[in-house]
């Protein structure tokens, strides 16, 4: 499988998955940066999804806890996604 | 030793034949203080399960009145309330659950100018609140004071829950540095919540709120529970202390309560910029 055409799985939750509607969404182009593939899936969901991501300056906001197939990754563009793999995308809820 | 009346052996029977519990553990439970702060949608639950528990002294900081759209899920409240102070109706709830409760109601709103001394009367706390200038606040106010915090948030379906044990584990900034920018996180007034969803949540900080009362093991420390009720999934995410948090890290600082307001409207990039000033 060529690496443009693998898929993987982005999880949303809370506000992101209000945002767009699922709760999950398949992002093709594995093989690529953690912070390569949420750049792929927020150019496919418009400035309100890039916005819970990415700051103004491209830069990974610090209000999201990005997952790796469950396990918590703090340098986006450090970490390796391969075919396959699962990101989630955790943001925090204000509801009481 | 204090030896329980004919209707306490009773009412707490089923906590004393817990090898966990037991008759020391519900004497600990009558002695101990607890804050609730928000008496709303985790609030509701969390407060009523406390007070059926026992919790002798149970601390309650809302300065709304009860509206209607509260009722299908703030199950402390009910229709007759509608226009009165959650914390009146909240103490009359708890206080009808349990007669050996005492209700204390801070009818306000906590700032940075109350919050330590309030979180400072109380073993335990519990972030019922709905805002993230309340949440980052009583965080900082709970490690500042060393307070064990029940922290939660809910949205629609779905809820998160951590235990903060200042000196234990991470705290609510370690998992999330910066607040969300300004209006990008619906409220539950905007997006909705499932009543019995906060019921859930709620009743899993209670939980949690009377194992750290009754010293058992097992709770949320260093873990995100991350709860989907809608797919019905409970996912941990193990979440640790990061030694540059600026509120418990190895050079925190923030050692006085700041302008919550101000910090949840500051960009992340002004906020690595500037000087964290009280």
């Amino acid at each position: 499988m060529s690496e443009d055409r693998a898929v993987v799985t982005v999880r949303l939750f809370g506000p992101l998955r209000a945002a767009v509607g699922r709760s999950e969404v398949q992002v093709r182009g594995g093989g690529r940066s953690l912070r390569e593939t949420l750049a792929r899936f927020a150019e496919d969901h418009g400035d309100a999804v890039r916005r819970f991501i990415f700051d103004e300056q491209g830069s990974q906001r610090l209000s999201v806890i990005l997952l790796l197939n469950g396990e918590p990754v703090r340098e986006s563009d450090q970490v390796r996604v391969n075919p396959g793999d699962e990101v989630g995308v955790l943001l925090p809820l204000a509801g009481g | 030793m204090t030896a329980f009346s004919e209707d306490q052996t009773e009412r707490y029977s089923r906590h004393i034949i817990l090898p966990e519990v037991g008759g020391e553990g519900q004497r600990r439970l009558l002695a101990a203080r607890v804050l609730i702060v928000g008496a709303g949608g985790l609030g509701s639950p969390v407060g009523l399960y406390l007070a059926a528990a026992g919790v002798g002294m149970i601390g309650v900081v809302d300065s709304d009145v009860v509206e209607l759209s509260n009722l299908q899920r703030q199950v402390l409240h009910g229709t007759a309330d509608v226009g009165r102070p959650k914390c009146l109706s909240a103490k009359e709830a708890m206080e009808g659950v349990n007669p050996d409760v005492h209700v204390f109601v801070h009818n306000l709103r906590l700032t940075s100018e109350n919050a330590l001394d309030l979180v400072r009367l109380y073993d335990v706390v519990v972030d019922g609140s709905d805002n993230f200038p309340t949440r980052y606040l009583v965080n900082d106010a709970c490690v500042l004071a060393g307070r064990p915090l029940s922290h939660a948030g809910v949205l629609r379906f779905e809820g998160q829950v951590t235990t903060i044990v200042p000196g234990r584990g991470p705290c609510y900034r370690c998992l999330y540095p910066d607040a969300p920018p300004p209006g990008a996180v619906p409220s539950c007034q905007e997006a909705g919540i499932l009543g019995a969803t906060a019921g859930v949540v709620g009743s899993i900080q209670a939980v949690e709120v009377l194992k750290l009362i009754l010293g058992i093991d097992g709770c949320l420390v260093g873990r995100l529970l991350v709860c989907d009720t809608r797919a019905m999934t409970f996912q941990q995410v193990p979440v640790a202390r990061q030694p540059d948090c600026v509120v418990c890290g190895d050079e925190a600082r923030i050692t006085e309560l700041i302008a919550y307001e101000e910090f949840c409207q500051m960009t992340p990039r002004r906020m690595a910029s500037q000087e964290v000033a009280p």
